[in-house]
């Protein structure tokens, strides 16, 4: 038979004040709740389960940043980070004096910079000028081609990029039929940022403007009247209604976008780079990726990888904050 | 109709003109590569190809799909994205209902711990300690369980219940239904948009991941799709004419090793070609499901 659920549907406005200030039950209350809806905790346990294991259990591997780990030191990885030496910070004096950390590290924040400096602006213009396409099937169509790249993988993206700019490619085919030499952008350490910003905005320029294209939208269709009768121009109404409707939109991708720069786009650089562009190009995930892994230093990758993890909560947190001071808007 | 003034006009026409040539920008890789991937070999070692097919020839996708590696990476690739958005759904549509639940004793509590793990992380290094501990590495289930549990997903699904008409689970209530089956018969065939939206996500990430095969996988049995391109770009960024391949190459006439990269490109992509027209609007709508809350 079924359980009768007896605890009392909630109305609309204990429902409003609960989600501000949370349901206060007392203890009682509470256990009873509990009970009475226990197959509602049952249904957390596989999720919950899920990141226990594979979220939480990973950050308690955390401590070997503070260990001289080696994996074969026990009868199994886990059995040796017991058995390994504490060493303290050991791996973070390593860390912050060496000229290899110092170069991904601004690497990381030059690629971080340039992405923000020239995508980011992209998809509001993009935005921008669907919205004045009128012909609704030709936009429809529009849009359905410049959503698509953000669904291909990196690993496909940057083996069209290869083909299009390698030494037979079509661009260098274009530069030699205009005299030019041939540039192996891929391998060039004055290229290889660029690819690196133009791949990524051929890939989610065109997605990026839903958001925007969402708020733009949203605008009541009045105000561009009423502004027409008082003789304002498309700029005019561009810069007097459009800018001020999507821009607590702006605000918030941007308040956000900085708090992920130390995230310079790991997926598309791994998959791109080679050992003649580290130089430019390695950045902090793939300098863990082979420090960690490729040459086995677990300890001093973990170390690193946590530096990351900690400035970037930081960062994250605080432009979280800001969002919502500056806009209401947060992403939770 | 009221006439539009010169500057009125100007600014559609370059709108529209600018959003044409966006368009183009887009597709012209792609006809780059399908036509490649389409042409005789002598054409292609000499650049003559551009948008349109020269010397047309087959013989390319034939060896594509002749080749071990690829013929296993896709079975490995539709096992795991099969397998994985169907436990990604099991999970997601399940812990959701809770979570939206306002009135929810240890609510905060539980929605604070998954979204901490959206912040914070252990990093990749004790990941794949974790993954090697567990006899993960070099089993499938390397390749199902990363991204099995997107807290950005459960956050999408937990909004679109939330605002689901009270008065629905109100009268499965009163009929003496649990909360089990309530979420069962009630709440998730009413949520079919945000599920079809949701499953979308994580199929297309499962199809697409490729970095999860490199970190756990190295029998070549096992590796997905997108890890035997990505070994592929690799090795041709090394040396451009490199071959990884092992099946022989010259019972294939008329190919080259471009070509053969430009299909196998084109061969990895095409379910999502062939999918994505029909689904597009799915999409859309949980990117703009997500931003609506503010």
């Amino acid at each position: 038979m079924a359980k009768r659920n007896e605890f009392p549907a909630p109305t609309a406005d204990v429902t409003a004040a609960c989600s501000v200030q949370g349901p206060k039950h007392h203890r009682r209350d509470r256990i009873g709740y509990i009970k009475r809806n226990y197959d509602l905790y049952l249904l957390l346990i596989p999720a919950l389960l899920y990141i226990l294991i594979f979220n939480y259990l990973p950050m308690a591997g955390i401590t070997i940043a503070f260990k001289d780990y080696n994996i074969f030191g026990g009868a199994n990885p886990i059995d040796a980070i017991w058995k390994s030496d504490w060493v303290g910070l050991k791996h973070f004096t390593k860390l912050f004096s060496s000229p290899d950390f110092a170069r991904v590290f601004r690497n990381t924040l030059i690629i971080s910079f340039y992405r923000l400096l020239f995508v980011f602006p992209l998809p509001i213009l993009t935005a921008i000028m669907l919205n004045e396409i009128i012909n609704v099937p030709f936009k429809r169509t529009i849009q359905t081609i410049i959503y698509l790249p953000h669904f291909l993988s990196w690993a496909v993206v940057s083996g069209i990029f290869l083909t299009l700019l390698g030494s037979t490619g079509l661009v260098n085919q274009f530069i030699n039929s205009l005299g030019g030499e041939t540039i192996n952008f891929l391998s060039s350490k004055k290229w290889f940022r660029s690819v690196l910003i133009v791949t990524d905005a051929w890939k989610e320029v065109g997605w990026g403007s839903i958001i925007y294209l969402a708020a733009i939208t949203a605008v009541d269709p009045q105000l561009y009247e009423a502004a027409t009768i008082d003789g304002a121009g498309k700029i005019r109404q561009l810069v007097s209604v459009t800018m001020p409707a999507i821009a607590p939109t702006i605000i918030m991708m941007l308040i956000l976008r900085v708090g992920r720069i130390l995230d310079a786009g790991f997926e598309q650089i791994f998959v791109m780079y080679h050992s003649i562009v580290y130089e430019v190009a390695d950045i902090i995930g793939t300098y863990v990726y082979r420090e960690g892994l490729g040459r086995m230093n677990f300890s001093y990758g973990t170390a690193v990888g946590l530096f990351n993890s900690v400035v970037a909560l930081v960062l994250v947190l605080s432009s979280n904050w800001l969002s919502k001071r500056a806009t209401d808007k947060s992403i939770w | 109709m009221k006439r539009k003034t010169r500057g009125e006009v100007f600014f559609i026409a370059f709108s529209t003109v600018s959003m044409i040539l966006f368009a183009i920008i887009t597709l012209l890789p792609f006809m780059n590569v399908i036509a490649k991937s389409v042409s005789s070999e002598g054409a292609v070692l000499t650049g003559q190809v551009n948008f349109w097919p020269v010397g047309f020839q087959l013989g390319t996708f034939r060896y594509v799909l002749d080749t071990v590696e690829f013929t296993n990476g896709l079975k490995v690739s539709v096992i795991v994205t099969i397998v994985g958005t169907i436990g990604a759904m099991f999970l997601t549509t399940t812990v959701a209902y809770p979570l939206s639940k306002p009135t929810m004793v240890g609510r905060k509590f539980f929605l604070l711990m998954f979204v901490f793990v959206m912040l914070f992380s252990g990093g990749m290094v004790p990941n794949y300690m974790l993954y090697r501990s567990l006899g993960l590495t070099n089993t499938i289930l390397a390749l199902i369980f990363p991204g099995m549990c997107s807290v950005f997903n459960i956050l999408l699904v937990k909004t679109f219940y939330e605002d689901l008409p009270e008065s629905v689970e109100e009268s499965s209530r009163i009929d003496g239904a649990s909360n089990f089956r309530t979420l069962i018969s009630v709440v998730i065939p009413m949520s079919m948009p945000v599920i079809a939206t949701v499953g979308l996500f994580y199929a297309v990430g499962y199809w697409n991941s490729y970095f999860a095969g490199v970190l756990y996988i190295t029998r070549p049995a096992l590796k997905p799709l997108q890890q035997y391109l990505y070994e592929l770009v690799q090795a041709s960024q090394v040396s451009p004419d490199a071959n990884t391949i092992t099946t022989d190459m010259t019972q294939y006439m008329n190919t080259s090793p471009e070509s053969v990269r430009a299909a196998t490109i084109f061969l990895a992509t095409a379910p999502i070609l062939a999918v994505y027209p029909f689904l597009q609007r799915y999409f859309v709508k949980g990117i703009n499901i997500g931003s609506v809350k503010g």
